[in-house]
């Protein structure tokens, strides 16, 4: 009887648990697992002459992925990505020390500047820095202005105006994490920690940071995925000189139509981008996160 | 003759002298901005003496603890510790460790590297990192546990954790930050002995903030007593409780009665003193203690020196009012005719004959229980 009764008991929290978790499922079974298999299935299809897509086995396409050429703009956009973490990292790192530790009553308005640039839409975003940094723009001007050059200088369509616009975009997506794990950090630790003899150097290396680690792992991630997989910056601020494999993606659905070769490349980078973030994780994540 | 005579000084002083000062304080002052925490304090805290800083919250315990651990500087005087001036000198420079309050233990390390980590930032030998820390371990029973993370320990695991790593480096002072305050009652009487009896057998100066004035009396050498960020009293254990210099002092430390009133006469160490209510009381004036006949005196008597009955210097009339049983004595309420109200203890014996709430009583002490208290 009593067992029936736990039975009974399961069934109705498993129950409610289905019907908490049905929207959300239902959500990313249509729209995210359906298109991931969609794509998944087309990688190995074939592409006709004027589009289209014949299903099939088809291993040539990931072949293709391997062509120096198209290799080439993968290892580049991956490099550009984990170029563009560090950076947040290294510009990130100190603002949300200074804002969590320093900031006191100016700590929301603070956090709420970092995430000002989320008010208007990415793409406005990238244009404005079209116009500043163009052959004409504020830059050249008032380089020109202040003696430093003498006529207009290439800025725009760089591979340096391409860092920099993903270091603009991203910085709060390393920022906000950041600040999040160091908010929460006790105070108290710094000050045991230097009552133990250690100096403010090493109180950070081997107090505060090992304690932040959470934050950077997340804004880490949060950078490095969406940078590599990035088409807007690349697009508007490296022109044709910085292609990165979003824009290669992009190029094969949208131009060459070879939906396939499009797929391909959209699975690799997606394999390559989980199997970064594993090595990852298990390097520096797990057994430091343990008991945090 | 003369250098004799310089060197003949009065026994305290002597005591001093023949101790050397493991912390000194002189003349230090912490202001944060208007409020001034700690005001004008001197005090010396000898090699191997198990010292409290006893007081209310906010009287500036805490702040002259934080103080000699570096944590905060004087805005004025003189910090020494084993003799050197600290100021501008950065806690991890200081010859001191602290137990925290919250214990502050790292939760990214294990109790290993906790206690280690002293150690590591002193470039001490792993060899004998190793060896300390095990040594450490089995000093506060923590043999086993080397490899746990601090949130898989039980609260008093943590405090050990956190005493060890403080006592590993050997400091010359250990600071300890009411670090018995997240313990429940059993497990901090456990580890007041267990305290005492570490800090005995290492000889390190032990500094004790607590606000908790019986934890101080059971493990303390001396105790200063602290209100407004100023010694009240400092002195011994049992000379707080027997002789309190003042009201605060007084009532801070145990229960006690006290009775204000007009000072009719003053022979010798005797004084007698009239109350509002008309109460004429024998009291006791210890020696340095100055009354002035006609002048407002207080006078505190302990609850548990006033026996039933009518033989005694003062002896009054009054009615039981309440009567709470404590175990092992029982306290009554006595309003006397004046209507001062009185609380009496008695042990609770079997031959104790019981009195009832309304009963008519009489309650006696001994001047000498009946002490004049200080401003």
């Amino acid at each position: 009887m009593a067992a029936q009764k736990g039975v009974d008991k399961g069934r109705g929290w498993s129950l409610g648990l289905a019907g908490l978790l049905a929207p959300a499922a239902f959500w990313l079974g249509v729209f995210f697992l359906v298109p991931l298999l969609l794509i998944l299935a087309y990688s190995f299809g074939t592409s006709g002459v004027y589009g289209g897509i014949t299903l099939g086995f088809n291993p040539e396409n990931y072949l293709k992925v391997f062509d120096p050429l198209y290799l080439q703009i993968i290892v580049r956009s991956t490099v550009i990505a984990l170029l563009n973490t560090l950076i947040c990292l290294a510009i990130g790192y100190p603002l949300a020390y200074f804002i969590a530790f320093r900031g006191g009553s100016w700590k929301t308005a603070l956090i709420l500047l970092v995430m000002i640039p989320f008010w208007t839409s990415l793409l406005v975003r990238a244009y404005a820095w079209v116009v500043i940094l163009g052959g004409n723009g504020l830059a050249n001007r008032t380089l020109q202005f202040l003696g430093i050059t003498d006529g207009p200088i290439t800025l725009i369509f760089t591979p340096q105006a391409v860092m920099m616009g993903l270091v603009y975009s991203y910085l709060p997506f390393m920022v906000l994490p950041l600040y999040a794990s160091l908010e929460k950090f006790d105070a108290r630790l710094k000050e045991a920690a230097q009552d133990l003899g250690a100096s403010r150097w090493q109180t950070f290396w081997r107090v505060t940071f090992p304690l932040s680690l959470p934050g950077v792992i997340a804004g880490s991630i949060l950078v490095f995925i969406p940078s590599a997989g990035e088409f807007v910056i690349p697009d508007l601020l490296g022109g044709s000189q910085t292609v990165m494999t979003g824009n290669l993606i992009q190029q094969q659905f949208l131009n060459a139509r070879d939906w396939a070769f499009g797929s391909a490349l959209a699975v690799m980078l997606a394999v390559l981008m989980l199997g970064a973030i594993l090595i990852y994780v298990r390097r520096i994540g797990t057994d430091r996160l343990e008991g945090v | 003759m003369r250098e004799r005579q310089t060197q003949e000084r009065p026994p305290e002083a002597a005591r001093g002298a023949a101790r050397p000062a493991a912390v000194e304080l002189a003349g230090v002052t912490k202001r944060f901005e208007d409020f001034v925490a700690v005001d004008d304090l001197t005090l010396s805290i000898y090699e191997g003496e198990f010292f409290s800083l006893l007081g209310p919250s906010g009287c500036g315990k805490t702040t002259t603890l934080r103080m000699i651990a570096g944590f905060e500087d004087p805005t004025e005087g003189e910090l020494r510790v084993a003799g050197r001036p600290m100021r501008g000198v950065p806690p991890y420079r200081r010859p001191v460790n602290t137990v925290f309050q919250s214990y502050a233990l790292f939760p990214h390390l294990d109790v290993f590297e906790n206690i280690a980590f002293g150690l590591r930032r002193a470039k001490v030998p792993k060899d004998e990192i190793r060896r300390r820390v095990s040594e450490a371990c089995a000093l506060v029973q923590l043999t086993g546990f080397e490899r746990r993370k601090p949130a898989r320990l039980s609260g008093g695991q943590q405090q050990r954790v956190a005493l060890a790593r403080a006592l590993v480096n050997r400091p010359k002072v250990l600071l300890l930050d009411e670090p018995l305050g997240a313990l429940d009652l059993k497990l901090r009487k456990e580890m007041q002995i267990e305290l005492k009896n570490l800090q005995h057998e290492l000889g390190i100066t032990f500094v004790y903030v607590t606000h908790d004035q019986e934890e101080a009396l059971t493990m303390s050498d001396r105790i200063a007593v602290m209100k407004d960020g100023k010694v009240q009293q400092l002195d011994t254990p049992a000379n707080l409780y027997e002789l309190p210099a003042n009201r605060f002092v007084a009532g801070f430390i145990g229960q006690t009665n006290t009775f204000s009133g007009e000072v009719e006469s003053v022979r010798g160490e005797r004084v007698t003193l009239r109350t509002a209510g008309g109460l004429e009381l024998e009291a006791f004036a210890p020696a340095g203690r100055e009354v002035v006949k006609g002048s407002e005196a207080h006078v505190a008597v302990r609850p548990e020196k006033v026996r039933f009955g009518e033989a005694g210097d003062n002896a009054f009339a009054g009615e039981v009012r309440d009567v709470v049983y404590l175990g092992s004595s029982t306290q009554y309420v006595v309003e006397l005719k004046g209507g001062e109200r009185l609380v009496v203890y008695r042990q609770n014996a079997r031959e104790a004959a019981d009195s009832g709430a309304g009963d008519e009583v009489w309650v006696a002490w001994d001047a000498a229980n009946c002490l004049v208290l200080g401003e």
